[in-house]
């Protein structure tokens, strides 16, 4: 029986090796399982591996035995014997293609050359790769590109890294026998439109890769080989620059070209990285591992790194491209004080800054009592850091009002997954999706807010998988080259619970539910309660179509789809989170699958995809106010005294304020101080008027960012952040998957953020030593019974760890619910209809909901200082033609927008990807004021508020010149907040 | 159109109270509020709300009221 290797870089050369020292059973290596993520293979491994376990074919190459999966091709299977036949066409990430012909090898008793990357291996099998025969082969096909081809290698971007170049010289070519002067392409003119690559066709050797890539691996076919024969050339859309094709610029193409052709322009300037060092991308809830390609302490590339189990080697166009902000002249490293925000501001050393917030706070806490500060916590902080805060908050500011950016995203989440299956957490891991047959996506935008995983979504579904969409808008999976939605639920913004009790009620309707899983893994005595309420006629379709807008015949036919697949699984974003009725909608889709035996293996269950990269790991340190890490309530006592041992303080047993109650309590004058780690509130969170109010209303806030973002302008003391770069930790991805953040660089500022978080407490008498983060994680190990396995020297060796990683699970848990639920019987949770309080009126007769787009990330203080702006430079309102013309709007118009809660102007766009009554928009630029608009409404029980329904109005601006009051004011207190930095 | 933070809570008991309550009696309805508030608010907001009962009474709905004076007792 072969046994898995524990190493994630073994060592490829002995085939049957034997464990040395004191490892009783021997290690043997495992093709399917053993590769280096650092080696080409020249091919995938095979998909749908027939070979039982412990079974393999074998096969000798050049006298040596190999022993593969079946399906493996000639190539990979010599590639793991550390044979390495000479390729171009060929690369592991793309499924072979066999035109370059270099590869070719002689296999006994078969005639001619056939390529390896094609030729599947077999029992048997003896092959050669190498004699004077295929290397005359090889050296006149290499003598055929290089005819063609300028030589300039010396002086080109990709000497050292060219596979052209190696091949040329592993071959042997020695000269060109046709000569230079015959047709060629050397004079093709460069496209450099695209702000991060350029295109040289000159240099190209048309092996398709780019065309592969953006077909398998990224999924949108921007690319194509136009024409035929010598005039095959890679093309962009139809013969357009890349900046004018459906290119999504995720750099897949350039990874994947052998030569120069597709270069990054770092690179062309600054030359080939001479170290690189693995980390985990800083952006969205995906959790991208990358190779941060380096020189000196300089990162001139992002790679994403083959080995990372979350992306499998792609990226999207912020973590491969969008790293500059990093490095931005805008970044603010010195400690900043000043006494009220109408001053300008003093730098001061850490000790002083320290010192005043301090005392500051101290201050407050004697004269309006210890409940009147608290702090937020960071989801794109690591996991220490978050740790941190939310420990300085409970021990030194003596209470627990802490809360984190997952508040006004996925506290829901949290919730309605905790009261149904026990756990707050999504269930899979992002492979699953390779097993699913049946997609519901509700309320996300995979290709713009998770786009790697949207990729790997698309892959699935070229492969067949069937797709339902819900969601008000016509997002790019609903229809996408190969890509077509079986079910578009175009629902009503704020209908979500209706529509998902709906799903349930034909299920139950029509007898697809599992009654055998129910009746083995389930409460059934909630079961049949919540049977009883589903079976209402004020359930179905018929009747939830009045107000949701689905129609009945397309929700049932959706309904038996997803209730019939062998495996179906629900992906949702914050279109099922932030509304009123958000946790209610998180438990009807936990209903929806424990209904249908949707839970507990590969291809099926419920997925939050987490808007950033940390919302997950924020949310398992402690950040929400009433509770401690691991999700446990900060009343309980054998917790919490577990907790004022190990901190050696005594903890306040009650909840602390959430951020909405924060602000509530400061525009009430009985909250003063706010420590801010790593989020911008003044931007992100809604109803900005009271946001603003608020923060004025402080004494003393004081925020730790890397720039001065919009809640810094009313801040007292300013802590430089440290980058992704800059320290090291871990992020917790979007499924449970704890990655290791590395320091490339040292902190802009002098201090990582960890560092700055100590000084703070101890200036606030609290200290807290730790001499590496490493330390923080052990503590943080030893403390919450779902990490305790978890540490850097494991993360150092596995690569990556989902948690619960204990001494139940050691090598942690892809995969949850498998035997039972964490809570025991699976609970089935009532969640009737409360249609929302923010309803449409003759004076605001349309509904905003709001999202992202894929080239910017968040609030864009990170994406709007890189070239990621030359794909979307302002926020613009979405509008439906029916209610565009009826405004006299056309797109590029002015357009103002306004709520009860305010108003501002954007310029429209007018797109059927709008259902007509139904207005869109995104938050990434600070003066489009997407807050302004947005109201504070909230989830009913996490105060999740809520973004996705705002009744507004929309009409043409006459005058263009105007800005509404708001945006005026905005950009005169910017103006003001900016001259107080020049001092 | 910021409410003020006694009317948000207000709101916000309304709104647990119309969503937690479901498919029970009226006393296990009661008993459900009190809990989740009890495990979410903060004791500065079940003060607030418990104290301002009288200026609230005509805006909370039944539940809410009920389990209100619940925590209160317990404040």
């Amino acid at each position: 029986m072969l046994q898995r290797s524990d190493s994630v870089n073994p060592d490829t050369s002995g085939l049957s090796s034997v464990g040395t020292g004191t490892v009783a059973a021997p290690m043997i290596f495992d093709p399917r399982t053993d590769i280096d993520p650092d080696k080409d293979y020249g091919t995938p491994a095979p998909t749908n591996d027939p070979t039982p376990v412990g079974e393999l074919i074998s096969l000798r190459i050049d006298g040596k035995e190999v022993r593969v999966p079946q399906g493996t091709s000639v190539l990979r299977a010599a590639a793991m014997a550390d044979i390495n036949i000479p390729k171009l066409c060929a690369t592991d990430s793309l499924e072979a293609f066999g035109s370059c012909r270099l590869c070719l090898v002689q296999i006994e008793g078969r005639r001619g050359y056939p390529a390896s990357c094609t030729t599947p291996a077999e029992e048997g099998m003896v092959v050669k790769t190498q004699n004077d025969k295929v290397a005359k082969l090889r050296r006149n096909i290499m003598e055929m590109y290089i005819s063609d081809h300028p030589l300039d290698c010396l002086t080109c971007s990709a000497n050292g890294d060219c596979e052209l170049q190696d091949m040329a010289g592993v071959v042997g070519l020695r000269n060109v026998r046709y000569g230079y002067e015959g047709d060629n392409h050397l004079d093709a003119e460069k496209d450099e439109s695209n702000p991060y690559f350029t295109f040289d066709p000159s240099k190209c050797i048309v092996c398709s890769r780019c065309v592969r890539a953006c077909e398998e691996t990224q999924g949108t076919f921007a690319l194509t080989i136009s024409s035929r024969g010598f005039e095959s050339k890679v093309s962009p859309g139809q013969d357009q620059p890349f900046m004018d094709s459906e290119c999504v610029s995720c750099g897949a193409c350039v990874q994947a070209c052998p030569t120069a052709t597709l270069s990054e322009k770092s690179i062309i300037d600054k030359g080939q990285p001479e170290h690189s060092v693995i980390t985990t991308c800083a952006y969205c809830g995906v959790g991208c591992a990358f190779k941060a390609d380096m020189k000196g302490d300089e990162v001139v590339r992002m790679t994403p790194w083959k080995g990372g189990k979350a992306n499998r080697g792609h990226s999207c166009v912020k973590g491969r491209f969008a790293f500059g902000y990093a490095t931005h002249t805008d970044r603010i490293t010195t400690p900043m004080i000043r006494d009220s925000i109408d001053e300008p501001w003093r730098k001061v050393s850490y000790e002083e800054a320290f010192t005043f917030a301090a005392s500051r706070i101290k201050g407050i806490q004697k004269e309006f009592g210890r409940n009147a500060v608290g702090g937020i916590t960071s989801s794109r902080c690591t996991n220490e850091e978050t740790y941190l805060v939310q420990k300085l908050v409970r021990a030194a500011f003596g209470n627990n009002n802490v809360d984190t950016c997952a508040r006004v995203c996925h506290s829901p989440t949290g919730f309605g997954l905790k009261a149904t299956f026990g756990e707050s957490a999504g269930t899979q891991t992002f492979d699953s999706v390779e097993k699913t047959d049946v997609m519901m996506v509700i309320g996300a935008n995979p290709t713009d807010a998770h786009p790697v995983f949207g990729s790997r979504m698309k892959k699935r579904l070229r492969e067949g998988a069937e797709l339902i969409v819900v969601d008000p808008r016509s997002i790019d999976l609903v229809s996408g080259p190969h890509v077509k939605a079986n079910h578009h639920l175009q629902l009503l913004p704020g209908t979500n619970v209706a529509f998902i009790n709906a799903m349930a009620h034909v299920i139950i309707d029509e007898g697809l539910e599992s009654t055998k899983s129910i009746q083995e893994r389930c409460d059934v005595e909630s079961f049949e309660t919540w049977k009883a309420f589903i079976s209402d006629k004020r359930h179905s379709p018929e009747e939830t179509e009045k107000y949701s807008g689905i129609p009945a015949a397309e929700l049932r036919a959706a309904a038996r789809l997803y209730a019939t697949a062998n495996n179906a699984a629900i992906y949702y974003g914050l279109g099922v989170t932030e509304h009123s009725q958000g946790s209610s909608m998180v438990m009807g889709i936990a209903n929806l699958a424990m209904l249908t035996d949707n839970i507990g293996r590969e291809g099926v269950g419920v997925n939050p995809l987490r808007g950033q990269n940390n919302v997950q790991g924020s949310c398992d340190m402690g950040s929400f106010p009433h509770e401690l890490p691991g999700y446990r309530h900060i009343s309980g006592d054998e917790v919490r005294t577990q907790f004022e041992k190990a901190w050696n303080v005594s903890l306040d047993p009650e909840p602390g304020y959430r951020i909405t109650n924060m602000l509530d309590a400061a525009v009430e004058g009985t909250y003063k101080g706010l420590y801010v780690q790593g989020e911008d509130i003044a931007q992100s969170d809604p109803n900005t008027h009271h946001v603003e109010q608020a923060l004025k209303n402080l004494d003393c806030l004081i925020v730790q960012d890397i720039f001065l973002n919009e809640t810094a302008k009313f801040a007292h003391v300013f802590l430089p952040g440290s980058s992704f770069l800059e320290k090291d930790g871990t992020f917790t991805n979007a499924e449970r998957r704890i990655s290791p953040v590395r320091k490339v660089m040292e902190p802009l500022g002098g201090l990582s953020d960890w560092e700055v978080t100590l000084g703070l407490s101890k200036a606030l008498g609290y200290e807290m030593n730790y001499n590496h983060p490493s330390e923080i994680m052990d503590e943080i190990a030893s403390l919450t019974p779902t990490f305790t396995r978890v540490s850097y020297e494991r993360l150092d060796k596995e690569g990556s760890l989902q948690w619960p990683c204990n001494d139940e699970t050691p090598d942690g848990t892809p995969i949850m619910h498998i035997e039972e639920y964490t809570r025991g019987k699976g609970n089935f949770a009532l969640t009737e209809y409360v249609a929302t309080e923010e309803k449409v009126t003759k004076r605001f007769p349309m509904l905003l909901t709001t999202g992202r787009i894929l080239s910017q990330y968040n609030v864009g203080a990170q994406t709007r200082r890189t070239e990621n702006s030359s794909w979307h430079g302002e926020d613009v309102l979405e509008i439906h033609p029916h209610d565009a013309e009826d405004r006299g709007i056309v797109t590029g118009d002015k357009i103002s927008l306004a709520s009860r809660a305010g108003d501002t102007q954007l310029r429209a766009l007018v797109t059927k990807r709008m259902q007509p009554g139904v207005v869109y928009t995104t938050f990434h630029h600070p003066e489009s004021g997407a807050n302004i608009i947005t109201t504070d409404n909230s989830d009913w029980a996490t105060n999740c508020p809520e973004y996705k329904v705002t009744a507004v109005q929309v009409n043409k601006v006459l005058n263009t010149e105007d800005a509404s009051e708001w945006q005026a004011q905005f950009a005169e207190f910017t103006k003001e907040q900016l001259a107080y930095l020049d001092n | 159109m910021s409410a003020n933070e006694l009317s948000h809570l207000v709101k916000m008991a309304n709104q647990i109270a119309s969503n937690i309550g479901l498919g029970s009696t009226e006393d296990e309805a009661v008993d459900k509020v009190v809990n989740h508030i009890s495990l979410f608010w903060a004791r500065p907001m079940r003060e607030k709300i418990c104290a301002n009962m009288q200026e609230s009474a005509d805006d909370l709905n039944p539940i809410a009221t009920k389990a209100l004076v619940q925590i209160n007792a317990k404040l």
